[in-house]
């Protein structure tokens, strides 16, 4: 390993709206207090989106910030700012603001058609954070076989339009190379006309496709997720799937595969859908056949309505491999509801940073 | 796997088709007025494409005007099916889907009409329902359905239905999925229509019969078609495999050959020999009702006696040529005729051409030249391109005839070799070798004499002949051959290099061979590569002067003789990154950073140039600290800290945060289990290195301080010096846009240097292959092999994230890494403002001559005469005709830049001194400007100087990573080759970049960061047909200049990263 500084820089992965306007507050904190003992640092914020559920799997809402406990490398961790749903961003950095009290949501229950573009809290004017989703397409040979390719586009136009009015989408689709049809846009039209102008390709790079597509989402603010349609296998990939996991996760995207019964045909398939999208926290999904995608895609939205956005600088840690994140409820709700979350983030390089906060000294 | 787009078989082509084809344009549909947006899309797109796309193509224009045939449908939507560039020109339709018919149509490629590939299948069906299409849109042409009740007609057709009733909720879904994918496949405008449906809008669509034209008329294909039944051309060439390969061939044939063959045997005649015709045609040219041959009027009564026909009966020449010896005849015609006039003169020179033929020929004609998908072998027209004719006109032979002898005795698993080992046992006539390497170029073989002989010409090249290989020196290449044959490029490549420093490398080299222990000689191997990698890159760069290269490189070399522990080749290594860093710098001590400051570039004396050092030096930084390297400065500390223990001193105090570093790697979280690996990678995922370093604990080795385990300690951190050497070679030729690199940190460790995972065996000093591509459990794809070629498969690895522009976009397999090597390998430190100029001026005198030429017919004879060497004939006589009917401004922006380059260059080698006043009057501005600049700068102004510089490297074709700008004309793809080699003959990129940074005023240091950056983004919106799509290459090309023109335009401070250029 390079030898490198004694203080470790690390760059900002992701700052949404409401992280944002937490590191500028420090930023500001320091300007005004002039002090020269400040050590100025690029410090990582950490986001995790975080779903709790019940043991029936229905989502429950309206947690605060107080009961969530996150510890990284055993180093207990200072929430930063936290947002629920598709709600307004909590900066933490003012008086707590703490919520009515957990509330059970049953799966399906989201209404996310009811949304605008970019939704604004009433209460404090506001705005949410962007949802910026992005769906990638297997147009590989594969996804030839049985005429799947048509169905699954039906599928994907579903999808798209089923989730109207959830902030932003970019469609990309894949076989050896990939193809970014349509770039991130809240115009669900347009969306769809990527879709349609799909065609069929040859081979499949799945983790390839993945890769790229994740440094795309890396790139924006706020929440975002991948929502993959293939039936794989790949056969193409230069990259596996191990290091696509582990940028997913230190990225803070979550991967939702949506598939068919054909891909657990492939053993090694299906075992890496499966484990890519639970270490990130999203899902697999493999349903009878393209049509009958109804329950992923509710899952999908739920997640996406549901999940709580959690973020925090992480403590002085010296560790410059892998982190491991452990997230828990404080007190009986430990006990009552389940967690699902990404589990851990190996902190990138400055120069694959998507950008950077200044954070004061301690941090 | 059915494969409706098997896109890799498009790489693999098999023919040549440089130019676009006659100026007749496609008919246009009359469609009906209409307010609807869809139709508006599809006539702006009509008129786009209607433009003007090439130069006429002479004496058959006539003959054919306004013969064109129809095709249903948007042109778009077929196009899309028939896998072609939505960008080609009308003519290039039929041809283009001829040969997609051909190459990818049947599986097997015989011309089985009964079993077509899913490709072919799905283009039939997608006729048939666009003919039910355009009887839905009538006369006029259009699809109408004026609200959503009437949607059912179209919606059948389409293989699609409502999913709920009319409304605004309504969207459609696939009903008949054989349907929807041809929907959408041809891109029907299927999220137009459902808008239209939900909004209760009328939808309206133009549906178009689109006219191409045809070469002859379209009736006189059939009586060449089994049955001759009449149907549309399409179709019969969709149901015919002959005819569409009879077609493909004559397509690529220029336009007065083609006509007089129209006369003369006729088609039906042609026919059988449509495949001989499809290899081997495109040289073939008739003039003024006579053949020209190769080697011109003196070679017209050899060539006689060799086809039985006389030139001046062109028709029968062509047949008797096509069918000689199944093909072989006519093998030899085209390569004899795709080489230099000068060239020729020597194959052609007295009885050479009848008795080369004969030994070439053999007395076996099987296998015939057309029996595979490609032409098979390149040998021969390797043989006569690059054979070296020196100026007393005799070939130049390394070594001497006593040797070749016994290198073709040698061969006893040739028969042919050792036929002609025997009968040049005695003999000392080069022309006798040359007949034996005819002979061998049929054998197809690699690793035989002619691959020794084309090498080891490579490597004496140019060298003065007191330094040219010494017969014992080529006994020694020749016998260590098959291992280290891949190494030899370095000396084609330096060629200050001497016969003693030769045979230093392969002393070294059969030493670690010797190491018994298979991971230390595995380490041995990567390491030394590595070091002798970096020895490339900094004499390249001129930073190890070039008469310091041989005491330089056998010095870096020695340490490697005798090793026997880790802890020998880590002092090996060690004292050979010193020698290394004594030839460039004076002195053996070397930190990291001054070793990538090195490698980043010489020492700049202005602020752009350090701050592209810093640039470069900083992108090595990324790779190193991607693939978690540990550095040079903790390794060589760690050494010296045990080498002090080891003598009884103290332990440093910061000896054991150092050897913590060593344990700092962590490999990726895995996925699998170990037995699901076992299971699921079948022995790709092999970490047998890493794992044994991070088991690597020197800290408690230092902690323990025992004598004798310290001595050994050393030994632990070679494997540890071998990855941040390989690491630096591997930085240094970064590809743009590389993902690999940085997102694998397994990737260099993974570098497999033992040989023992390629398929034939051993290749442990071979060309590096590539493993685990495509394999989800490998743990990523590797490398296997050494380090030769490096810049080459590196590009091959990260060119699939290049994310193509254009939906259906050809990226090449073997273009594109091509095109990326010669983008990363060329450094560009030593280029002076006079150099970049200059290469403008090249090009622009080129275009003032090609202007010029329209209106004086004598100058017009000799720039044809120029060019014609570089291009085939078909090409040749459309810049000919364009230029005589006053087209000359349709010509220029379709001369690649090196043929401008290269016309004036060798106008000016002609006619500098003394201008042919009845010719050219005076120069242009342009070439004013020159003739002043070549006055006061000769030097710099030269085209050795400016080949040096803006050339490029062609390791397949020169196997050497020298650049070099070439003077041939463009290779087509061949077996085992595949289009390397035709890769290699793109040598625009570089002169094209360099002009448009002079232009807008960039400094030519620069060009180390634009050049990637331009390339990356050309190849992203390169939309090609086929391999030989050049066209397309070069409209890429000049896209992107004109993107970064209008990118400078509204950035004139000119960010070192202008908007629309990749990172």
């Amino acid at each position: 390993m390079a030898k490198r500084s004694v203080i470790l820089v690390l760059p900002l992965l992701a700052a949404g709206t409401g992280l944002l306007a937490g590191s500028s507050m420090w930023m500001k904190a320091q300007e005004d207090t002039g002090d020269n003992s400040v050590i100025r640092k690029v410090v990582e914020m950490v986001q995790l989106n975080v779903a709790v559920t019940d043991k029936k799997g229905n989502y429950v809402t309206g947690l605060s910030p107080a009961d969530f406990v996150i510890v990284e490398d055993r180093i207990p961790q200072k929430i930063a700012t936290f947002e629920e749903g598709t709600g307004a961003p909590q900066n933490l950095e003012g008086p707590g603001q703490g919520n009515a009290g957990p509330q059970l949501i049953p799966r399906g229950a989201a209404d996310l058609k009811s949304g605008s573009a970019e939704p604004v809290d009433q209460s404090n004017g506001s705005q949410t954070s962007p949802t910026s989703i992005y769906i990638l397409f297997d147009t590989s040979n594969y996804m030839y076989r049985g005429r799947g390719f048509v169905f699954a586009q039906d599928a994907i136009a579903e999808f798209i339009r089923s989730i109207e009015g959830l902030n932003r989408i970019a469609f990309y689709s894949y076989s050896r190379d990939l193809s970014r049809q349509t770039p991130l846009t809240a115009d669900r039209n347009q969306v769809l006309h990527g879709v349609r102008a799909t065609v069929n390709g040859d081979d499949s790079a799945l983790y390839n496709a993945l890769l790229l597509t994740l440094k795309d989402a890396g790139e924006q603010k706020g929440r975002k997720a991948v929502v993959v349609f293939s039936n794989g296998p790949d056969n193409s990939s230069m990259v596996p799937p191990e290091d696509v996991g582990e940028l997913a996760q230190s990225l803070g995207v979550p991967i939702y595969m949506v598939s068919t019964h054909e891909a657990k045909l492939d053993a090694v398939t299906a075992a890496v859908f499966a484990r890519i999208s639970a270490n990130t926290g999203g899902e697999a999904y493999f349903a009878k056949d393209w049509k009958d995608q109804e329950h992923a895609f509710t899952s999908i939205r739920d997640d996406l309505a549901h999940l709580y956005l959690v973020s925090y600088y992480p403590q002085p840690n010296p560790n410059r491999g892998w982190r491991a994140i452990t997230v828990k409820l404080a007190g009986e709700k430990a006990k009552q509801f389940h967690i699902r979350t990404r589990d851990g983030y190996r902190p990138l390089p400055e120069h694959l940073s998507m950008g950077a906060a200044v954070a004061p000294a301690g941090q | 796997m059915n494969s409706p787009f098997l896109v890799s078989a498009f790489f693999l082509t098999t023919s040549l088709c440089i130019c676009a084809a006659p100026t007749a344009q496609a008919r246009r549909a009359s469609p009906a007025q209409t307010d609807n947006a869809t139709l508006k899309d599809n006539l702006v797109e009509k008129d786009n494409f209607a433009l003007p796309q090439a130069a006429g193509s002479g004496a058959e224009s006539a003959a054919t005007a306004g013969t064109e045939v129809p095709i249903p449908g948007p042109l778009r939507s077929f196009l899309r099916m028939a896998g072609l560039s939505q960008k080609i020109a009308p003519e290039e339709v039929l041809p283009l889907l001829s040969r997609n018919i051909v190459v990818i149509g049947y599986p097997d490629f015989k011309s089985k009409a009964d079993n077509p590939s899913e490709f072919l299948l799905l283009l039939r069906r997608y006729l048939a329902q666009a003919r039910e299409l355009q009887t839905l849109a009538g006369a006029e042409g259009v699809i109408r359905v004026p609200s959503c009740r009437d949607a059912q007609t179209l919606l059948g057709i389409l293989g699609y239905r409502l999913r709920e009733n009319c409304g605004p909720g309504t969207s459609v879904e696939t009903s008949d999925a054989d349907r929807a994918f041809l929907t959408i496949d041809s891109g029907f405008p299927l999220a137009d229509f459902e808008d239209a449906l939900r909004a209760g809008t009328p939808f309206t669509y133009a549906y178009p019969t689109t006219y191409v034209p045809v070469i002859y008329a379209a009736s006189e294909w059939f009586p060449a078609a089994k049955g001759g039944k009449k149907e549309e051309l399409v179709d019969l060439l969709l149901r015919d495999p002959a005819t569409a390969r009879l077609y493909w061939a004559l397509s690529r044939i220029d336009g007065e050959t083609r006509a007089a063959l129209r006369q003369t045997p006729g088609l039906q005649k042609l026919a059988p020999f449509a495949s001989v015709l499809d290899f081997y045609g495109s040289h073939l040219s008739i003039r003024a009702g006579r053949m020209i041959v190769p080697g011109g009027d003196a070679a017209e009564a050899a060539w006689k006696n060799l086809v039985g026909a006389t030139p001046a009966s062109p028709g029968e020449f062509v047949t008797r040529l096509l069918a000689k010896d199944e093909g072989w005849l006519a093998v030899y015609f085209d390569a004899l005729s795709s080489v230099p006039q000068a060239q020729q003169a020597y194959f052609t020179k007295a009885g050479r051409l009848e008795h080369f033929y004969e030994s070439f020929r053999g007395h076996d004609i099987s296998p015939s030249p057309t029996r595979h998908a490609f032409r098979p072998d390149p040998g021969l027209i390797l043989l006569m391109t690059r054979l070296e004719v020196q100026p007393d006109g005799e070939p130049h032979i390394p070594g001497n005839m006593q040797v070749w002898s016994e290198i073709l005795r040698a061969r006893h698993d040739s028969k042919i070799s050792e036929t002609w080992g025997k009968k040049t046992t005695h003999s000392n006539s080069p022309d006798q070798l040359v007949d034996a390497m005819f002979a061998l170029s049929r054998e197809g073989t690699f690793g035989g004499p002619l691959q020794m002989y084309l090498l080891f010409s490579e490597i004496d090249r140019a060298r003065p002949p007191q330094a040219r290989l010494t017969p014992e020196t080529v006994r020694l290449l020749a016998a260590k051959f098959a291992r280290f044959n891949d190494q030899y490029t370095m000396f084609s490549e330096f060629k200050k290099l001497d016969n003693a420093s030769i045979a230093r490398f392969l002393t070294a080299a059969q030493a670690l061979d010797r190491i018994p222990d298979r991971i230390l000689r595995a380490d041995a191997m990567g390491i030394m590569q590595a070091n002798v990698g970096l020895w490339q890159i900094l004499a390249r760069q001129g930073q190890i002067p070039e008469a310091k290269w041989n005491e330089s490189w056998q010095q870096m070399l020695a340490p490697f003789s005798g090793i026997g522990s880790g802890a020998q080749l880590f002092d090996a290594g060690r004292t050979s990154l010193g020698e290394l860093a004594k030839g460039a710098i004076g002195k053996t001590q070397i930190s990291q950073d001054e070793l990538i400051a090195l490698l980043a570039g010489p020492i700049q004396g202005n602020a752009a140039g350090q701050q592209m050092r810093q640039e470069l030096a900083g992108k090595i930084r990324a790779v190193l600290d991607d693939q978690r390297l540990v550095s040079l400065d903790t390794l060589f500390a760690l050494q010296r800290g045990l080498n002090e223990m080891a003598e009884g001193k103290a332990v440093g105090e910061n000896l054991l945060p150092l050897a913590g570093e060593l344990r700092e790697f962590e490999m990726p979280r895995p996925l699998f289990t170990t037995r699901e690996r076992t299971e699921w990678a079948s022995g790709l995922y092999n970490v047998r290195h890493t794992t044994s370093q991070m088991q690597t604990n020197l800290a408690k080795v230092i902690a323990a301080n025992a004598p004798a385990e310290i001595a050994a300690a050393r030994g632990q951190l070679a494997p540890f010096l071998r990855d941040t050497l390989v690491g630096l070679n591997y930085a240094y030729y970064e590809p743009p846009g590389a993902q690999m690199l940085h997102n694998n940190p397994l990737f260099v460790r993974s570098h497999d240097f033992s040989g023992q995972m390629t398929l034939k065996g051993d290749q442990a000093w071979q060309t590096p292959l590539l493993f685990g591509r495509g394999g989800t459990a490998s743990g990523g794809a590797h490398l296997a092999g050494s380090l030769a070629d490096l810049p080459y498969v590196l590009a091959q690895v990260e060119q699939d994230f290049i994310v193509p522009e254009n939906g259906q976009s050809l990226i090449w397999e073997d273009l594109v890494p091509d095109l990326l090597t010669s983008a990363i390998l060329p450094r560009w430190w030593a280029v002076t403002p006079t150099e970049l100029h200059a290469v403008t001026l090249y090009q622009r005198t080129g275009e003032e001559l090609l202007t010029a030429a329209g209106g004086n017919a004598k100058l017009r004879q000799t720039v044809m005469n120029i060019l014609a060497a570089r291009m085939v004939p078909q090409r040749s006589e459309e810049i000919e005709s364009a230029l005589r009917t006053g087209r000359a401004a349709e010509v220029v922006p379709r001369m690649l830049p090196s043929e401008t380059f290269y016309l004036s260059a060798e106008f000016r080698r002609q006619f500098a001194a003394n201008l042919p006043a009845d010719q050219l009057a005076d120069w242009g501005a342009a070439g004013k400007e020159l003739q002043q600049l070549s006055r006061e700068h000769s030097e710099e102004v030269s085209w050795t100087r400016l080949s040096q510089d803006f050339g490029v490297p062609h390791p397949a074709l020169e196997q050497s990573y020298e650049r070099k700008l070439l003077d041939v004309e463009p290779f087509p793809t061949f077996l085992g080759y595949s289009s390397r080699l035709l890769a290699e003959c793109w040598d625009s990129n570089n002169l094209y970049w360099a002009r448009l940074a002079d232009e807008l005023g960039y400094p030519a240091v620069t060009l180390n960061r634009l050049v990637p950056q331009l390339t990356r983004r050309m190849v992203e919106k390169i939309a090609a047909s086929h391999p030989e799509d050049w066209t397309a290459v070069l409209r890429a090309m000049q896209e992107t200049g004109e993107e970064f023109r209008q990118s400078k335009t509204t950035n004139p401070a000119g960010a070192p990263a202008p908007s629309g250029m990749p990172p």
